[in-house]
């Protein structure tokens, strides 16, 4: 009986099909993904069975922080050869800021440069007082202003009375997606979307639909996280 | 010279270790999956009537025997940022007309109890669920695919929404100021779950206020009686 001979093996393994997998994992996650939004707070939608998704195009979103504080978003529309996002931005900019100033003519002109970096930021949401000075500010200050002194006065002083900031804002953004032939997109029902937290009382988000109910807005989306229901 | 070179390539070894290029890629992997987001938020579409006064005439006429109203409340609590959150639900509701004299105003929860808010509309929605329930059956077997199912559904639910003379729940939400978000969300739900044909949210009026303070023990607090409700 001879010895059993153990082979000798090489322990390097080859790792080129290892490299294979993950790199095409890399490309399935950097095609697929969206980046999760930089908003000023996180809310957590409430659950409910309703399956249809959150338009990612010709979208006015109003986000309800838990403090009552309102902020908005605008996406315009994907098609290059309809109204983009940037145009969308800085032209709903302009006319509510010229509407602002009809009222405030001491209050400081906009500029060309505010402008375009105004298109790029993605939630906005400060008094028109404070817009400008707020655009200016660095980057990083930005998002702290907007927590701590944002917020688009929304109370209804007076039914009927001249339009609170974020009515105005409301008015410059049907204006403008008139002007640019997406007026139905707005009105249909899928425009705007209510983002509010679950344990939020009820009044809050109640503001916010009387205010659009007062800029003929009566059908919107509220955002929800899906929930499964199980069968009876 | 040449002879010299070619002996010395030999002595390459043309194998390249993967290992670091794995290690990268599964860091970039890992960046990327948490830094995305894969679930789209839903939405729930809603539809409040318009601020326009309408003419009596136009006005949807409904038989009070069918009309079911739910009050929903909470408990708001503000912290120290101003974050203010809903707790202790409850639903008061009452069927018809609002009871004057002995102000009767009854509990429900929601849930898949025979008497909670799940089955008390099943009960009453009958007609249109076995409707609903047949096609159900019908598109499980394959019978009939997603599309004409759904359609058939809406038509059904339409009917019925036309039809005065139908056996059909009309709802009506009335969420106080201090209700929670969450809870109208899901009050909404209950009213797709149930193919609720006609529903509608409201502010409270003077005598659901009354009815609620026989309740509660108190008046209604913080501001509830609130801002748009054009329908008496």
């Amino acid at each position: 009986m001879g010895k059993v001979k153990i082979k000798k093996q090489s322990t390097i393994i080859d790792m080129t099909a290892m490299s294979d997998v993950t790199v095409l994992l890399l490309t399935f996650f950097m095609l697929t993904s969206t980046f999760l939004q930089k908003e000023p707070v996180q809310v957590i939608t409430p659950p409910s069975v309703s399956e249809e998704k959150v338009p990612d195009e010709k979208l006015v979103q109003v986000l309800i922080a838990p403090n009552g504080k309102v902020y908005m978003n605008l996406t315009g529309a994907k098609d290059s050869t309809q109204l983009s996002t940037e145009t969308f931005r800085t032209e709903v900019l302009s006319q509510a800021y010229n509407s602002y100033r009809e009222t405030h003519p001491s209050a400081p002109k906009l500029t060309a440069q505010a402008a375009k970096e105004f298109s790029k930021l993605n939630t906005f949401g400060v008094p028109m007082k404070e817009l400008t000075k707020w655009i200016a500010l660095p980057m990083e200050k930005r998002d702290e202003f907007l927590k701590n002194e944002g917020g688009i006065p929304i109370q209804i002083s007076v039914k009927d009375g001249p339009r609170n900031e974020f009515q105005t804002w409301l008015a410059a953004i049907k204006s403008v997606m008139q002007e640019h032939g997406l007026g139905k997109d707005l009105i249909g029902g899928r425009g705007v979307a209510i983002k509010a937290e679950q344990s939020s009382p009820y009044s809050l988000v109640q503001v916010v639909m009387d205010n659009l109910q007062t800029e003929k807005l009566n059908k919107f989306t509220l955002m929800t996280s899906l929930k499964v229901e199980e069968e009876e | 010279m040449a002879k010299k070179d070619k002996s010395r390539q030999k002595k390459f070894d043309t194998r390249i270790d993967f290992t670091p290029m794995v290690d990268m890629n599964m860091l970039l992997i890992t960046f990327f999956m948490l830094c995305t987001t894969m679930l789209k938020s839903q939405t729930l579409d809603l539809v409040l009537p318009t601020n326009d006064n309408v003419n009596k005439e136009e006005e949807t006429k409904i038989k009070e025997s069918d009309a079911i109203t739910f009050i929903l409340d909470g408990n708001v609590t503000t912290d120290k940022m101003g974050q203010s959150k809903s707790t202790d639900s409850k639903i008061y509701y009452y069927e018809g007309k609002p009871d004057m004299e002995n102000f009767t105003l009854n509990d429900i929860k929601f849930g898949n109890d025979k008497d909670a808010i799940r089955g008390m509309l099943q009960k009453r929605n009958k007609e249109l669920l076995t409707i609903v329930n047949k096609l159900k059956a019908d598109w499980k077997k394959g019978a009939i695919n997603d599309s004409v199912y759904n359609a058939k559904v809406r038509d059904a639910r339409e009917k019925q929404a036309a039809d005065l003379n139908a056996k059909r729940p009309i709802i009506v939400i009335k969420p106080t100021a201090n209700a929670c978000y969450a809870d109208v969300v899901h009050m909404l739900d209950e009213m797709q779950i149930n193919q609720i044909s006609t529903y509608q949210i409201e502010a409270l009026n003077k005598q659901d206020s009354t009815l609620y303070e026989h309740k509660v023990g108190h008046p209604l607090g913080g501001g509830a009686s609130a801002p748009a409700a054009p329908a008496k």
